[in-house]
């Protein structure tokens, strides 16, 4: 029979086009053959963006690998989710009169994977690890945790009690303590440095099995571990660069939970039957400094910007809801401080989207529009490091060229370019950075401006009544009688401050419907706490 | 020939040192390392330590002496990200993508040939026409584009392949477990099949144009005639006689190619969550891993003057014209 005959030329478009839906329904409609990729009901898979760099707990650096370790090995305090600091493998803890010695006191019964008994002597060899120069570590806790400490050292007072020693009183001495992964002594110092990076023995609710480099790192639940229970037997944390590649598995049923869902993908995932995105506020500031560095004097925008007042009227010319709806596919409030909420001032209101307000401020600051501008100035921002940060960046470009603020938008490599300006102080006068915060602590977040010469004053801002803040706090505690100090600097930082007030960068996390799982603002996964639903 | 082959590693010496040298002062202009290996509040004093642990506070000629000490002795440093020597980092990544190109270029031979001589033998057809197109689209079509379709056709909706993951074979293989190795062939089959395919796709359009182009020309020589004259069979005629000569350029082609996808699949090994070299090399210049980096410039510079240098030799083996002097 001619082919012509069984399908006849009729409408043959109309045809081609039903033939093509049915066959994209079929698609649709196809069970995904889960070609023995689906986890069973005792093994949880995370699809992760990045794999780990190394697993020697005095060298990991980045929150990725740390989600990881913090299932290996146990701390002596952990935050909650809630922001509170609870006792981990410490019991207890004193602290003496003037604040520099910290005795804690260890849970009885503590082992680690290797079935060696965890002592205090173990806490201070982790502490003395870390720190050791001949070790070469450049981790998280060497690189960040002895100096936010003040550490000076540690020691074993008998088997369960510890006493470390820091510089000076420290507000947020325990919430660093609780960053230290505690390992034990007798199978580190048996190790070299390359096999510590790769075959960790750890102290916590999880022990290691396998890395398989750039795929994944499988975690085993380490039987009769009762300081912090879990509920799936094994864990595997498997390496899914590209975000589509990890909606997809999601979707598929292969992974349980995925971090950093593409916004443009949401939509996708919560109209699945198989998944649900969870957004929540992450505890990453994202804001525009105001770099006030002598270099930028000489330039028009430069020296606007030194002017209290012009900086508080460039608050009221963005739309930050705006951008969040629009750019991050979700609704976020807009920052008051550089405080993490619930710890921030509670008095400050987010500032409003006020165009005119914005332009009234400027001029009465004593720059009036000349053929429709201000001043020109130059926004630096890095291009794909935060989420949609390059679209970001040019609509609080576009928002401050509205209110006669001509400004002139340069997106740069993050690496080798933008990194280097951060840390030299040099990126400006305008540039858009996202940094970490917590949600346990104010002064925490707020000791980014510890000095005006902190590594972290990247806006080089000097103001001498928000700085003298911090000897007055120096002088308090506990925290409650901080208080009114932390919200008068807050409230100084509000009105003049070196940053452009954005908002905390949110985070997507897509979470099969099989498990019951939460996300934490602080980019901290626990999986020891997810269970089948 | 073994002279020809002596001079041409000689070269290959001069060409890798090159190679290095520019790969090390290319990565140094783009700025200090360190401050991607301290934290976000560390003081100018934990900077300066950092650097000096790095090894970054040197100058940078000694920087470089040193590693070319390291090379000699086949020591390139330790990775600053992994920790460990970053051979051996390169060692477990380099398997992965091996096994990946190996079945790209065998996927790529085995359809692309095929169609080019199809597409010589009907030329002027709709056969020759439609194979044409297709070249023409595998050529223009990128391939992230690619991969993600077929995740979300093939993996995701039929569900007929894995989505993404890797399942080795060469890494147990090298290792001398055989029975994994074999055992793990049926299930690395399915999950190399969509990357493979994704990365053979522009080689089997380029190749198919090739092939087409080479046969019509060897096709129309008059060494041809003669054969047919003897009465040859077509297949006898167009395989024995046109095959032999019209694959000189697709060897030369596909020799360049292998090495060419031994280091450039890094969007595919993203896409497909194949933990490759392409993908680690691209991680670890974005994370200025300079050691790693400048391991993987060395094995792949090592792997381009080989692979040419093969080329070169069978290049001679299908052309006695030729002379390796």
């Amino acid at each position: 029979m001619p082919s012509s005959l069984r399908n006849p030329p009729v409408n043959g478009d109309a045809h081609m086009k039903r033939r093509l839906a049915l066959a994209l329904a079929g698609i649709a409609a196809a069970p995904a053959m889960a070609l023995a990729q689906a986890p069973g009901p005792n093994t949880l898979v995370v699809g992760y963006g990045t794999d780990a760099s190394t697993l020697d707990p005095a060298d990991i650096s980045s929150r990725d690998t740390a989600n990881i370790a913090q299932h290996i090995w146990g701390t002596l305090f952990q935050v909650t989710a809630e922001g509170k600091i609870v006792p981990y493998l410490a019991d207890s803890y004193t602290e003496s009169e003037d604040g520099t010695k910290l005795t804690f006191k260890l849970k009885p019964g503590l082992t680690c994977h290797d079935g060696e008994k965890l002592t205090a002597e173990d806490v201070a060899y982790t502490f003395q690890r870390a720190a050791d120069p001949n070790l070469k570590f450049t981790g998280n806790t060497p690189g960040f945790v002895f100096s936010s400490l003040g550490y000076r050292s540690i020691r074993a007072v008998d088997d369960t009690t510890v006493e470390l020693t820091i510089a000076k009183y420290n507000p947020i001495a325990l919430g660093m303590v609780g960053e230290v992964y505690i390992h034990c002594k007798d199978s580190y110092e048996k190790m070299t440095k390359e096999q510590a990076a790769q075959k960790p023995i750890g102290s916590g609710p999880y022990k290691f099995v396998e890395w398989v480099r750039s795929d994944r790192i499988v975690i085993e639940k380490v039987p009769g571990y009762t300081v912090r229970p879990a509920n799936f037997e094994k864990v595997v944390w498997r390496v899914i660069p590209e975000a589509s590649t990890r909606t997809a598995e999601l979707l598929a049923g292969n992974v349980d939970i995925i971090t950093n869902v593409a916004p443009d993908q949401i939509d996708t995932v919560n109209k699945s039957p198989r998944a649900k995105v969870q957004a929540v506020s992450g505890t990453r500031r994202i804001y525009v400094g105001f770099n006030q560095k002598e270099m930028f004097g000489n330039t028009e925008g430069g020296k606007a910007i030194r002017n209290a007042k012009v900086r508080n009227a460039l608050q009221y010319a963005i739309d930050v809801p705006a951008i969040c709806a629009q750019l991050l596919n979700t609704k976020c409030e807009r920052a008051t401080s550089l405080v993490n909420p619930p710890n921030g001032n509670p008095d400050l209101k987010p500032y409003p989207y006020d165009p005119k307000m914005a332009e009234k401020l400027l001029d009465e600051a004593g720059f009036p529009k000349k053929n429709g501008v201000r001043f020109e100035i130059v926004l630096q921002s890095p291009r794909g490091r935060y989420l949609n940060d390059a679209n970001v960046a040019l609509a609080i470009g576009q928002y401050l060229t509205d209110v006669g603020v001509k400004t002139d938008v340069q997106l740069m490599e993050w690496a080798s370019v933008y990194v280097p300006l951060i840390r030299k102080k040099e990126a400006g006068p305008m540039f858009l950075l996202g940094t970490g915060g917590g949600t346990w602590n104010a002064l925490y977040d707020m000791a980014d401006l510890s000095t005006p010469t902190a590594g972290t004053n990247y806006t080089n801002w000097e103001d001498p009544e928000f700085f003298s803040g911090w000897a007055e706090l120096s002088q308090k505690r506990p925290e409650a009688e901080q208080r009114a100090t932390i919200n008068r600097m807050l409230k100084i930082f509000y009105e003049r401050g070196p940053w452009l007030l954005m908002y905390f960068q949110p985070d997507f996390y897509g979470v099969s419907n099989r498990v019951d799982w939460n996300a934490r603002r602080d980019e901290k996964i626990y999986i020891n706490e997810a269970k089948l639903k | 020939m073994w002279t020809y082959v002596a001079r041409r590693l000689l070269q290959s010496v001069f060409v890798i040192v090159g190679v290095t040298v520019i790969s090390f002062v290319a990565l140094h202009m783009g700025g200090d390392p360190t401050y991607l290996f301290v934290s976000e509040r560390a003081t100018a004093e934990e900077i300066a330590e950092t650097r000096a642990k790095l090894g970054f506070d040197r100058p940078l000629p000694e920087q470089y002496l040193s590693f070319a000490a390291g090379l000699v002795q086949g020591d390139l440093g330790n990775s600053l990200t992994y920790k460990t020597p970053a051979l051996d980092v390169i060692a477990l990544h380099f398997p992965a993508t091996l096994e990946l190109t190996i079945v790209a270029i065998i996927l790529a031979i085995v359809i692309s040939v095929p169609l080019g001589i199809l597409a010589a033998l009907k030329r002027g057809t709709a056969i020759d026409g439609g194979i044409m197109t297709l070249a023409m689209f595998g050529q223009s079509m990128p391939s992230f584009w690619l991969g993600i379709m077929m995740i979300l056709f093939i993996g995701l909706g039929l569900g007929w392949l894995p989505i993404s993951g890797h399942v080795p074979v060469l890494e147990p293989l090298l290792a001398g477990d055989f029975g994994k190795a074999f055992g793990n062939i049926p299930a690395a089959a399915t999950y190399v099949l969509m990357p493979a395919l994704t990365v053979a796709f522009f080689s089997i359009s380029r190749n198919a144009r090739l092939v087409r182009s080479s046969m019509l020309e060897v096709l129309g020589q008059d060494f041809i005639r003669p054969a047919r004259a003897q009465g040859l069979a077509e297949r006898e005629v167009v395989v024995g006689h046109a095959l032999r000569n019209a694959w000189l350029p697709v060897v030369t082609m596909i020799g360049l190619e292998f090495g060419f996808m031994l280091s450039g699949v890094v969007v595919v090994e993203t896409i497909f969550s194949w933990p490759g070299l392409g993908r680690l090399v691209f991680n670890a210049i974005n994370q200025r891993d300079i050691p790693l980096v400048q391991a993987a410039v060395v094995v792949f510079a090592v792997t381009f003057v080989t692979l040419n240098l093969i080329v070169d030799l069978i290049y001679a083996r299908l052309d006695p014209r030729i002379r390796l002097t």
